[in-house]
């Protein structure tokens, strides 16, 4: 096991860079996950650690020792990838013996450590079928089996879970953590699903446009995001934004939206007048006889929670919560705001106020 | 094809299996029949059977040194030309080279014009040019495989990129994190799942050295000469020999179709499902 530090790296391709001198500090045994929208960098950042990727700049080190110019094969890391990239021509145990096949290991070794994956994975009855003959889910595990076989330093997962239906999705995620508490390997892994990142991460990296916005520890994120792009990307249903500015009133502070809708705020550090963001999650909002007048305009009842999407005045809101609402789209509710959980944003550099 | 007319299907392919067959057939009864009932009325029935041409041609040795050159040459030209194309495929595939598209279309440029264009050329470099001391390159085995490498090698080339391009990347990154080098994911991943594209490109440039006939009957006299022109040598002043022609015919046949079986084992579509998600 050892951890792995990015210092610095930043990656060009020609004239065009796209990643800006990021800095990520992963320690030995931690699961960290790199999340982001498309094009973010993060599996581009994940290739380099995997040195699929020459680094322009920066250094990247696995336990302690800098690999920029160490080939693939000899940074001790194991890698799944997002279509499984399982060799089509060899049976699921040839496929995880193959690193092992590579060293020149006797076969009897490698067939003991390729049984002993099999078994953490319950791959057992499938160790002589072709990747063809198996289910995505069962690919995935021979995939995860073929880097369990290696014992590396270090795990990495580039969205390994993304062509697999939202059910199977929710089952690896909890193989994937078992895995790790398991063996406590150090895990990098990308997505771009923020619930993966959430429910399976000691430590998210949140990445747009090649820079690193925010490392912290999930709840740390929800709770404390430290710009507009976080708090939009990190909770599901995403934060409600509304513009506006603060104003004083009653020897206390308000929001006034950019459409008048006035909302409750508390301990704002932020003079009157100030153009800001207002965010609160969908979450933190409930039903109240004495909160705010809203429009029904959409209800999403799932059961368990009802999913509400209104308008104060002219300002759209989006509510979860637990009840069971008997409303039609046009009838008004009362919305109730917790102030100690609303966010303000500065709206020039959309940064926490 | 329709499941409630068979007989419809039977007869459909009947047809073209006859169409495809009946002139090896009609070859096979000139074969085995003696001349003077040639020059008669030939008969497309087999009422007599006279082995004597090929009697006469087994027993022949300049056919079949003919026949053994054929073979070396065109299983020479066709594993050389098969790994040379298999190596620049790859390369053009996976690395970043400078103007790799122009090199790509460049290679396909020698075809473009007749081989009679290179006829006279290429005789001036395998007379006076290769030649070192009393050796020289006309008339020699390794010649006639390196003058059909020239030829084979863009067409093949073309031929097998798609193949190695249809290979997924991620299959190369997987092998180098497992730790292979690039000599072992060439042999241990992108050769096993090429096979299919290999052994086309193998039967196809085969068959172009087997039945070539231009450059050979030019480039060569007596010792790398080859069946195809050995055949014309049956067309001579006094007449033309059918039935021996004939016979040769069949015989040339006999390795091509050991060649087809052999290889086509291999030629098996789908190999590589299953390797990613679609």
């Amino acid at each position: 096991m050892a951890g792995v530090s990015v210092r610095n790296v930043v990656k060009r391709y020609g004239s065009v860079q796209v990643i800006h001198g990021v800095d990520v500090e992963i320690a030995d045994g931690e699961f960290v996950i790199l999340v982001g929208p498309s094009g973010c960098g993060k599996s581009t950042l994940l290739r380099m650690i995997a040195g699929l990727e020459a680094i322009s700049d920066g250094e990247i080190a696995i336990g302690g020792k800098v690999v920029n110019d160490v080939a693939p094969k000899d940074r001790d890391i194991a890698m799944v990838f997002q279509n499984y990239a399982l060799y089509p021509h060899k049976n699921v145990a040839d496929n995880m013996g193959f690193s092992l096949k590579i060293k020149g290991r006797p076969r009897a070794e490698i067939d003991a450590k390729v049984r002993k994956a099999a078994e953490i994975l319950d791959l057992t009855k499938l160790l002589d079928r072709f990747p063809r003959q198996l289910s995505g889910g069962q690919r995935q595990r021979v995939a995860m089996g073929r880097a369990i076989v290696r014992d590396p330093q270090v795990f990495l997962f580039d969205e390994p879970l993304s062509n697999l239906d939202a059910k199977l999705r929710v089952a690896m995620r909890v193989e994937i953590k078992e895995l790790h508490q398991r063996l406590g390997t150090t895990i990098v892994y990308v997505t771009h699903d923020q619930i993966e990142a959430m429910t399976m991460a000691d430590k998210i990296v949140v990445m747009r446009d090649g820079h690193v916005e925010q490392v912290g520890a999930p709840l740390d994120l929800y709770d404390n995001p430290g710009n507009v792009f976080v708090a939009g990307f990190i909770g599901s249903p995403a934060m409600n934004f509304i513009k506006g500015r603060i104003d004083a009133r009653d020897g206390g502070q308000i929001f006034v939206s950019d459409a008048g809708a006035v909302l409750p705020v508390s301990g704002v550090n932020a003079e009157s007048g100030r153009p800001v963001v207002y965010g609160i999650r969908p979450e933190h909002i409930d039903l109240d006889g004495d909160g705010l007048p809203a429009t029904v305009s959409v209800l999403e009842p799932t059961g368990s929670e009802t999913q509400i999407f209104a308008r104060i005045g002219e300002d759209p809101i989006d509510a979860v919560v637990k009840a069971r609402l008997k409303v039609r789209p046009g009838e008004e509710i009362r919305l109730r705001i917790d102030p100690s959980r609303v966010h303000i944003f500065d709206r020039q550099s959309s940064a926490r106020l | 094809m329709r499941a409630d007319r068979p007989y419809l299907t039977v007869l459909l392919w009947t047809l073209l299996s006859l169409l495809t067959l009946f002139p090896i057939y009609w070859l096979f009864v000139i074969s085995v029949k003696p001349a003077v009932e040639l020059f008669t009325t030939p008969s497309v029935l087999l009422d007599t059977v006279y082995w004597n041409n090929y009697v006469k041609v087994l027993n022949d040795s300049t056919l079949r040194r003919y026949m053994y050159n054929s073979i070396v040459i065109s299983s020479g030209n066709a594993l050389l030309v098969t790994t040379l194309a298999f190596m620049a495929c790859y390369a053009l595939s996976r690395f970043d080279l400078a103007g790799k598209e122009n090199i790509f279309f460049w290679t396909i440029t020698n075809r473009m014009a007749p081989a009679a264009v290179f006829l006279l050329p290429f005789f001036l470099l395998f007379t006076q040019v290769f030649v070192i001391g009393d050796w020289k390159l006309y008339d020699t085995k390794i010649g006639m495989i390196l003058l059909y490498c020239t030829f084979n090698l863009p067409f093949a080339i073309w031929t097998l990129r798609p193949t190695i391009d249809a290979i997924p990347k991620e299959l190369d990154e997987a092998a180098t994190v497992d730790g292979a080098s690039t000599w072992q994911v060439i042999r241990e991943v992108i050769f096993p799942l090429a096979r299919p594209g290999l052994a086309v490109t193998l039967i196809l440039t085969w068959v172009f050295a087997w039945n070539e006939f231009l450059l050979a009957a030019t480039l060569t006299s007596f010792n790398a000469r080859t069946i195809t022109t050995g055949l014309s040598e049956y067309v001579t002043t006094t007449g033309t020999e059918w039935g021996t022609m004939a016979s040769i015919a069949i015989i040339t046949l006999v390795p091509a179709l050991i060649v087809f079986s052999v290889v086509q084992r291999q030629i098996v579509a789908g190999l590589t499902f299953g390797a990613v998600k679609e």
